[in-house]
């Protein structure tokens, strides 16, 4: 063994000389743990069965050391040597894991702090948000291990180590896998009308009046929340609120609001008693939750119009043999919509995720009405999504998700079944990558693509196994009790870095017949494998993931493996968020029908915008959404706070009106939740400034 | 003949209104503090009916609005250009924000809808500015009446 002049690559990725002496050193030790003695021959002829080339890394030398040990048949040395190399993994497993402990402790804001799944959601570390953190690379293998003990039964050994190159090379990423949980859910609250929480671990009956019905609302969304790793939306909120206010103060009630209904010496009027409840309701589920590692649970609701209204709820019925009332529910709707639009200005609060569903006839809002009260509350400065769909086939119950409405019809033990859906998990392919990927080994995209498309859902089908097994062992109770349907679940197949694989092919980001066509292709072929591999029980489809985390992991990923990347977080949309030639009608177009047409599970429009509209402006733009066929967008105006005084303006400013203080800190989207720019991970702060708002100069000054 | 540098689809510019702005250059007036500089060399591509058409073409009814930033050297060629912009739809509105301090006596303020006058004065600020000089004109049966933004 000649090993003069070499060097080796130590584990922090140091290189240093290589030194024969270290090896002695080992193989003696090793001898003497078992009360035995290496003799220079001994130490010859195990060395000389080692092999060492320049730059060979520690751990394949002591594999080699391992092995000649077993060779020359030193079978108790080598055992010895075998754990002492294992005790020092673990000291090392232990040593990263303080040194994380430390980073984090010290880190700017938790989402900077965070390995494995920066999320913004939390506000502050301490001391439950690190226990959060500690043990997900643990989850990370379990879910691993589940996923491809599954996948060998099904599908062979090949095709589970293909998954696993799969991640390790990051052409696909499997999200939220620090969670057991399945993803997100869109539940109907019909089981909890009819028997309480008891069927799902809790201990409360069925609420009876509005101030049991706030209550047990919230718990509700905090058991479901605890049950899932991502959203849970409550379409029906507003209308069971509808019903016990009905129930308590009549069913004009809206009409009376100013009555007072209170006898206690504050005099309530009926308006204030609801907005009590909202208020209720809405500061209590934006706290951070135990359950969830201090995050607040992600909740979202729904508002309709009239056409959506009885679509859904047409044949809904209560259980005492009532049905909901569209005339006092829009009421409600609207009072809601408000108040939060004007709570904001006092507390910044996250949740909920609004989602205005309205109809859509011949490139306009079908229903006059609340096509103008939507615009409406964007020129009064309130943020949230709007879903335009020509039919009341689908909906989006999620900040992000859509879904198809596979039977709108109610049922005595599921309610109103076309809301219970979501997506139980999603597996992202990493376009950008495979792209270039396939360049460099000369294989057609397409063919490249496919491949892995495929395995993807395969990888899918066998979560879809695990979790029934679950299910079976009585695991899922939210779906036990009806709350969430298997059955209605999505698989979901992610995507994130389509603009940059654009970019690579040399394809203009643009509204062009160019891009078109490639936006087409690639997300046509995930539709027709989610077809192919639909059945009965299962359902996939397709969404340009938010990718708060991801974007960020794989622009990383592939810029370290000198791949070809234009920016440090890969774009969740379909244009170029910093490019300043493309004007919010382009964007709009972007986001039309060409181009979402295969994106079955959708993806949101952010219209990033420096200033207020006036609602006409507003009711002019949705009108372009329809006629564009754009069905899922909502605008950001980024809200200022001021960090001295605590003002919070629903404009975008760089002076505090309140105080005059410049230490102001912004409130907009991070994807689809609003939060302080100042609680975004360090990336995707970056990300935040590269943002193009449109129209940003000072007017008057050409 | 008047060039452009380049067109951007605004709000502010015009309340109420998606407006298809396009940025004149060569502009003459050479204010103190002015913002867009570039603006005041006579470059980018000339403005012909032709552009003029291709632009309303792409952006259809998405627009209720076309806007000429500018164009002071050459007023009548903004007229002619506003009264083209309505040939090919008689829908669409038509707006010059001029950087004069007084519009030219015989221009026929019909062919716009809104006319914003006004140099820009560093002390008094822009359009949003409380302090301003200058002003947005909404033109109906040839009367000026001021729109605030």
């Amino acid at each position: 063994m000649n090993s003069q002049g070499l060097n080796i690559i130590k584990r922090e990725g140091t290189v240093e000389p290589f030194s024969i002496e270290k090896i002695k050193n080992a193989v003696r030790k090793a001898f003497l743990s078992v009360g035995s003695f290496a003799t220079e021959e001994d130490l010859t002829n195990i060395l000389s069965r080692i092999r060492i080339s320049d730059r060979m890394n520690v751990e394949e030398i002591q594999n080699q050391v391992e092995n000649a040990l077993m060779a020359e048949k030193y079978f108790s040395v080598a055992k010895a040597y075998m754990l002492y190399r294992q005790k020092h993994t673990e000291d090392r497993a232990t040593r990263d894991r303080l040194k994380f402990m430390i980073n984090y402790c010290s880190a700017e804001n938790p989402a900077s702090g965070s390995k494995y799944d920066a999320n913004a959601n939390v506000e502050k570390k301490n001391i439950a948000t690190l226990t959060g953190e500690l043990p997900k690379a643990e989850f990370i293998r379990l879910n691993r291990r589940l996923l491809t003990d599954r996948l060998k039964e099904m599908y062979g050994k090949e095709v589970a180590d293909k998954y696993i190159d799969l991640l390790n090379s990051h052409l696909i990423y499997k999200n939220d896998e620090t969670s057991l949980a399945n993803y997100c859910a869109s539940i109907t609250m019909y089981p909890w009308l009819l028997g309480g929480t008891m069927s799902i671990g809790g201990n409360s009956k069925p609420p009876t009046n509005l101030k049991s019905f706030c209550g047990g609302f919230i718990n509700l969304v905090f058991i479901v929340s605890s049950m899932l790793s991502g959203a849970c939306a409550t379409p029906e909120f507003l209308m069971y609120m509808n019903y016990f206010i009905s129930h308590e103060y009549g069913v004009d009630y809206y009409k009376r609001v100013d009555e007072v209904v209170d006898l206690s010496l504050k005099h309530r009027t009926i308006d204030k008693v609801i907005t009590d409840c909202f208020e209720q309701i809405v500061y209590s589920i934006n706290q951070p939750t135990g359950a969830r590692n201090f995050q607040a649970v992600f909740w979202n609701i729904s508002y309709y119009d009239r056409n959506y209204f009885e679509s859904l709820f047409g044949d809904f019925i209560f259980p005492d043999g009532s049905r909901p009332v569209w005339d006092s529910l829009s009421w409600l709707q609207k009072r809601f919509m408000k108040w939060f639009n004007q709570e904001r200005t006092k507390t910044v609060l996250t949740f909920p995720v609004e989602t205005m569903a309205l109809l859509t006839k011949d490139g306009d809002i079908k229903d006059k009405e609340y096509g103008d009260f939507t615009a409406f509350m964007y020129s009064q400065g309130h943020s949230f999504f709007t879903y335009l769909s020509d039919s009341v086939d689908s909906l989006s119950s999620c900040c992000r998700l859509r879904n198809e409405i596979i039977d709108n019809g109610f049922s005595y033990t599921l309610g109103a079944g076309g809301i219970s859906t979501g997506s139980k998990s999603v597996l992202t392919v990493n376009l950008n990558r495979c792209i270039q990927y396939a360049a460099r080994y000369e294989i057609p995209y397409f063919t490249f693509l496919e491949d892995i498309v495929e395995l993807m859902h395969k990888a899918q089908l066998a979560y879809n196994e695990n979790l029934k097994d679950l299910k079976d062992k009585g695991m899922l109770p939210l779906f036990d009790a009806g709350y969430i349907n298997l059955e209605r679940q999505y698989l979901t197949i992610g995507i994130n870095g389509l603009v940059e694989a654009a970019e690579f092919l040399g394809i203009k980001v643009t509204d062009c017949e160019e891009y078109a066509t490639f936006v087409q292709s690639v997300l046509g072929l995930i539709e027709q494998c989610n077809k192919k591999y639909r059945s009965k029980e299962t359902m996939f489809n397709c969404e340009m993931i938010p990718a708060e985390n991801v974007g960020v992991k794989n622009a990383k990923w592939d810029k370290e493996d000198g791949l070809k990347v234009t920016r440090d977080c890969y774009n969740s949309y379909f244009y170029i968020v910093e490019d300043e030639s493309i004007n919010v009608i382009d964007k709009i177009r972007l986001h039309g029908r060409k181009y979402i047409k295969h994106l079955t599970g959708g993806s949101a429009l952010h219209l990033n915008l420096m200033e207020h509209l006036t609602q006409k402006q507003y009711r002019l733009l949705l009108k372009v959404a329809a006629t564009e066929g754009c069905n899922y967008l909502t605008f950001n105006i980024p809200n200022t706070i001021c960090n001295d005084c605590g003002h919070i303006d629903k404009r975008y400013l760089k002076q505090c009106p309140s105080c005059g203080s410049n230490n102001l800190d912004y409130m907009t989207r991070i994807i689809g939740y609003m939060k302080r720019v100042s609680n975004f991970s360090a990336e995707r702060k970056k990300e935040a400034a590269r943002r193009y708002y449109s129209y940003g100069d000072e007017i008057g000054n050409a | 003949m008047l060039r452009f540098y380049n067109y951007d689809i605004v709000f502010i510019e015009i309340p109420d209104e998606i407006s298809l702005a396009i940025n004149i250059t060569g502009c003459p007036n050479r204010c103190k503090g002015c913002h867009s500089p570039h603006l005041q060399e006579n470059i980018g591509e000339i403005l012909t009916k032709e552009i003029l058409e291709e632009l309303m073409c792409l952006y259809g009814s998405a627009i209720t609005c076309v806007c000429f930033m500018g164009g002071d050297s050459e007023p009548e060629e903004v007229v002619r250009l506003a009264r083209i912009v309505r040939q090919i739809n008689k829908e669409i509105k038509t707006a010059w924000y001029s950087g004069r301090d007084k519009l030219p006596e015989d221009l026929p303020v019909g062919e716009f809808n809104y006319i914003k006058i006004g140099r820009y004065i560093e002390s008094l600020g822009g359009l949003k500015s409380k302090t301003t000089n200058q002003r947005l004109y909404k033109v109906e049966k040839l009367l000026l009446s001021e729109v605030v933004i």
